[in-house]
């Protein structure tokens, strides 16, 4: 019987003959970020069989390392596999920094949504002074904290019921039909995927949050119900783990709004979906909200509200934007529709309801903005006239979405 | 993939019937020369046994990614240190929330030497620092074994060794942490 010969993984010089070679399908960019920073980029996989095949990344680590100044960014928030052998020569090149560049500090940015990154670099953190690590979505998602919230969730879920009541007609319009692999990107609490799997019954479902507890609610309810085919994944919209081209529908509703950065968003969606599928999106565009009477303290109120929440980076006005945002995106054969739910197509108490949530916002919103009190005062009085005119027997009122969608093309240029 | 392999999930009745295979999930049995052929075949068994395992799980995806991090190490130590020929044999438990894997390997005798050395390692007290000070100032030839080690001492991994005289296979088993409902430890 023979035995292995199989070099280690710090054995000089590449794989002896016979041994076949590695598997790294790996990404590595280098972009300047700054005066101060500069940042390098690596993604994929790295599960290299020897250190010499990390020959690339330590050579571009290194180049970027005697240029930096101030702090070098060391960015794998998007690397989904490492080995040991690459971590290895990671902890290597930090202390070729540490000896060569002490005055170089050296930032690893992680993703939470990779589970073995930020305890795997923080052994590494822990033992150089100048290693810091940022885990980066963290600041992505300003708005989670406020959609946590118990009375947020119970809103949400009354929200969704209004929405899909008019939603559900106009998806087949926008190509959802059963049978389909289809992604809801910051599904939430989960209620559009279990109403599609009702009404559309799709072949795979899969819904994308960042929020732990919206997500363990959404699993809950699966659960309860005995529902098959959904799946709840914890993702960052923003670098989404899915594979390329693998969904035929992939839908982002009322979250591009509430990012301050949604091409970053649009990006993913439209990677992930398979050419020939569609993106389909809705955001609100509450600078057309409709109530009368008192139309206009309550156009007042929603002005200042729409300043507020852009203090915080979010646009609530963003729906009239979608047929740029997709086609920015890359996306043919945009269709557009508007969905308005007002009070006498819907239950008035559930939209009031809704209304009633947004003078919250609106004031951690301002608290956070450093609105002034006049400005608080515009926004509970238009948007307090805008619930009166929904109760009211004769007001009519509407509250106005853009449903949104787009194909990905066949050949892109 | 290339390698002769049979993937199996466990029928609930054996399970029921046998002890042995109490808690089963998914056995793989391969040639260690077709394992041998490729490197990537450590990626690729980590990856979809990973995700064999994890598919009842609450975040299949996040615990596959996990899963495949112990996985995959722990092959990769095998790829390096085998017979040249036999059967390897991998096999996936869950009891009491943890998942146990368990993997039987032909060996040498030099190869025996390494494996109890390792576990040796992963045994000794405080390893947390052992690893912490082999980072900063690694000794020459340890890089494979620190693998096995940051298992234990970073992620929570229990290793433990069985063999039985006179035959020249080892098996490891590999008790992994428990996982939350999102797929972390």
């Amino acid at each position: 019987m023979s035995n292995s010969v199989v070099p280690s993984s710090s054995s000089g010089g590449a794989p002896s003959s016979g041994v076949p070679p590695s598997y790294m399908p790996m990404a590595l960019n280098m972009r300047l970020t700054g005066e101060d920073e500069q940042e390098v980029t690596l993604t994929g996989t790295l599960r290299p069989f020897v250190a010499e095949e990390m020959a690339q990344v330590r050579t571009s680590l290194e180049q970027a390392a005697k240029t930096a100044k101030g702090t070098l960014c060391v960015n794998l928030k998007r690397l989904k596999y490492m080995n040991n052998v690459a971590f290895l020569e990671l902890n290597r090149f930090v202390r070729w920094v540490a000896r060569t560049r002490p005055d170089l500090r050296i930032k690893f940015i992680l993703s939470s949504v990779i589970p073995w990154a930020i305890r795997k670099f923080q052994v590494i953190a822990e033992l150089y002074p100048a290693v810091s690590i940022e885990v980066y979505d963290k600041a992505f998602y300003p708005v989670q904290p406020v959609i946590e919230d118990d009375e947020f969730i119970t809103v949400l879920r009354t929200q969704e019921k209004l929405i899909w009541a008019h939603e559900q007609e106009i998806l087949p319009q926008h190509g959802l039909r059963p049978g389909l692999r289809v992604a809801d990107i910051c599904c939430g609490l989960g209620d559009f995927a279990i109403l599609l799997q009702r009404d559309f019954r799709p072949e795979y479902l899969v819904g994308v949050d960042h929020s732990k507890p919206l997500l363990r609610y959404a699993r809950q309810v699966v659960s309860d119900f005995g529902l098959e085919n959904i799946e709840y994944q914890y993702g960052d919209a923003a670098a989404l783990l899915l594979a390329d081209n693998s969904f035929d529908f992939v839908s982002c509703r009322l979250s591009l709004q509430v990012f301050p950065e949604p091409d970053r968003i649009v990006h993913e969606l439209v990677r992930i979906t398979r050419p020939g599928g569609r993106v389909y999106i809705t955001n609100e565009m509450l600078s057309s909200v409709v109530g009368y009477p008192q139309q206009e303290a309550i156009r007042k109120g929603y002005e200042r509200f729409l300043e507020v929440c852009r203090h915080g980076g979010v646009d609530l006005d963003m729906g009239p934007k979608a047929r740029e945002v997709l086609a920015n995106g890359g996306l043919e054969d945009v269709k557009i529709s508007q969905i308005n739910v007002t009070n006498t197509n819907s239950d008035a108490h559930d939209l009031a309801r809704v209304v009633e949530l947004w003078i919250r916002v609106a004031w951690q919103f301002g608290a956070a903005a450093g609105a002034n009190p006049e400005m608080h005062k515009d926004i509970e009085t238009g948007l307090r006239a805008h619930i009166d005119t929904i109760l009211s027997d004769r007001g009519y009122a509407v509250w106005p979405i853009i449903a949104a969608s787009g194909r990905k093309p066949f050949r892109t240029t | 993939m290339s390698i002769v392999k049979t993937v199996s999930p466990a029928p609930p009745q054996e399970a029921e019937a046998s002890p042995i295979r109490l808690g089963m999930i998914v056995s793989a049995r391969f040639s260690v020369s077709g394992f041998a052929r490729q490197w990537a075949h450590c990626h690729l068994l980590a990856n979809y046994l990973g995700r064999y395992v994890s598919a009842n799980e609450g975040d299949p995806e996040r615990h596959a990614t996990m899963l495949s991090t112990f996985v995959n190490e722990l092959l990769e130590i095998v790829y390096r240190n085998h017979a040249g020929d036999g059967q390897i044999e991998l096999t996936f438990r869950k009891k009491n929330g943890r998942v146990l894997l368990q993997a039987t390997v032909p060996i040498s005798e030099s190869q025996r030497m390494f494996y109890r050395m390792a576990v040796q390692l992963v045994g000794q007290p405080d390893l947390k620092t052992w690893y912490r000070a082999r980072l900063e100032d690694p000794a020459e030839g340890e890089d494979t074994m620190l693998g096995l080690l940051e298992l234990v001492a970073v992620y929570g991994c229990n290793v433990a060794m069985t063999e039985n005289a006179g035959e020249s296979r080892v098996t490891l088993s590999l008790h992994l942490p428990e996982f939350d409902d999102m797929g972390e430890v």
